[in-house]
């Protein structure tokens, strides 16, 4: 069974809400990283609708740079940002989600992912520069912004349940 | 839109993916470029016109160096042009300063021979040298003035001189020993022999009453035997310069030392000196003794 994609106002709202939430969580180095990841792998990305999300990516990627303050070169996370939800897209295009099982094994695979990769270009864009543990959160709190995206984006009123 | 949606052939997919596409491009170009991305246009720039900067700055060490040789050949120039003027200024100055240096030179010499030989000796300058004339002689500028009386012997640091011929108040003539009138009691240094120097002009004289037994040798030297009353015994008159055999005696043709052609400042030496003087006597300077052991 396929399940319904939300509806792009809803999917754009929540983003931006994210984004929000990201800008607002700067003070705190735990959650940010965590609402960074939700928004860029789990609520941003859309099937066959490519450029939105990846305008939603390269904001979150930019924001996140931005507040942190850390780096003199920014751009890389937003570079990793916009690889994932493409990747994201492409691949809820190429394997529908049909339960939250999958969605969240889904997106602790993206998120190991998403790690490497915004670290990778970190260091292509400024050189060697420190961790944190910022994407461990994430990675655990996985199925708790796993089960939240899915609540979110899935789960609320839909046709078929009036 | 549809015309053109069929002339260009891309669908809104397409179109999409092209925007995405540049999207990634320039956000992964603009991250390689890494901090500070000026710089790379700058190291860009830098090695496109590395050929004309090297080209530029082998100009203008070219342009540095021609002004540089230029301007040091001006100064060569002008520097040589000093030294050729000091060296013009210092020729004059030395032309000027040179006989006052050498009569300043005889002087001294002059007066080293004064303190060897231990008589009153008086000194007086040549005015004039009638030596070419006949019966010529050398006049000096001092006479009676000076105490002068005929006879006094005349010498320089090199040799005797001649005699002083005759004197006025002011004035006298000396009788050059090379004159053919002049005579001067000489002896030979080696083999003692005496005899009396008759001069043959041009600073030659001849020595006669010199006996063929005596056995003389060229560059001999001759001193004066003192027995003319007019020079005491031991000085320098010249060097024997041919010695031949006579019928009697042996005819000994001396050059005489003294320059008889250049002389300006003389020494007169008493009338009547005594038949020999003494050397003034100097004590020898005394070694500082060493002591034993020391070296």
């Amino acid at each position: 069974m396929r399940l319904p994609l939300p509806t792009a106002t809803r999917q754009n709202l929540l983003c931006a809400a994210a984004l929000g939430l990201i800008f607002l969580s700067a003070p705190f180095p735990r959650i940010q990283p965590i609402l960074h990841a939700t928004l860029v792998l789990a609520l941003a990305p859309r099937a066959g609708e490519p450029i939105v999300p990846a305008l939603w990516a390269l904001a979150a990627g930019w924001t996140l740079e931005g507040t942190l303050r850390l780096y003199p070169h920014l751009g890389g996370t937003a570079w990793a940002d916009l690889t994932l939800t493409l990747l994201a897209g492409w691949m809820a295009a190429r394997w529908p989600l049909e339960s939250l099982k999958g969605w969240i094994t889904r997106l602790a695979a993206l998120t190991l992912l998403h790690t490497l990769l915004v670290h990778g270009a970190v260091r292509l864009a400024v050189g060697a520069h420190p961790w944190g543990y910022g994407w461990l959160w994430a990675l655990v709190t996985v199925p708790l912004w796993g089960w939240a995206s899915w609540r979110l984006l899935h789960a609320g009123p839909t046709p078929g349940r009036r | 839109m549809a015309v053109r949606a069929v002339r260009w052939g891309w669908s809104r997919t397409r179109w999409q993916r092209l925007v995405l596409a540049l999207l990634w491009l320039g956000q992964g170009i603009w991250v390689l470029l890494g901090p500070n991305p000026g710089r790379h246009w700058t190291r860009l720039a830098e090695v496109v016109s590395r050929p004309s900067q090297s080209l530029a700055a082998r100009w203008q060490g070219w342009r540095a160096n021609r002004n540089l040789s230029a301007r040091d050949m001006a100064e060569i120039r002008a520097e040589n042009a000093r030294l050729t003027s000091e060296l013009a200024q210092l020729k004059t100055q030395a032309a000027q300063e040179g006989p006052r240096l050498a009569e300043a030179d005889a002087a001294v010499r002059l007066l080293g021979l004064k303190q060897q030989i231990p008589l009153e000796l008086k000194a007086a300058r040549v005015m004039f040298s009638t030596r070419p004339a006949t019966f010529g002689g050398l006049i000096l500028d001092r006479g009676h003035d000076l105490g002068l009386v005929p006879d006094q012997g005349v010498l320089v640091p090199e040799g005797i001189v001649g005699r002083l011929w005759s004197v006025s108040a002011t004035q006298s003539k000396v009788l050059p020993a090379d004159a053919p009138n002049a005579s001067v009691a000489v002896m030979l240094i080696r083999s003692r022999a005496t005899g009396v120097l008759q001069g043959l002009g041009s600073g030659r004289a001849v020595i006669r009453y010199v006996s063929n037994q005596e056995v003389v040798q060229v560059g001999e030297a001759v001193m004066t035997s003192g027995l003319d009353r007019v020079f005491p015994r031991g000085l320098l008159v010249g060097y024997v310069a041919e010695v031949a055999q006579g019928d009697l005696e042996l005819r000994v043709v001396v050059n005489l030392s003294a320059p008889l052609d250049r002389i300006s400042t003389v020494l007169l030496l008493p009338p009547q000196p005594p038949l020999e003087v003494q050397p003034p006597f100097f004590a020898p300077e005394q070694k500082p003794q060493r002591k034993r052991g020391t070296p």
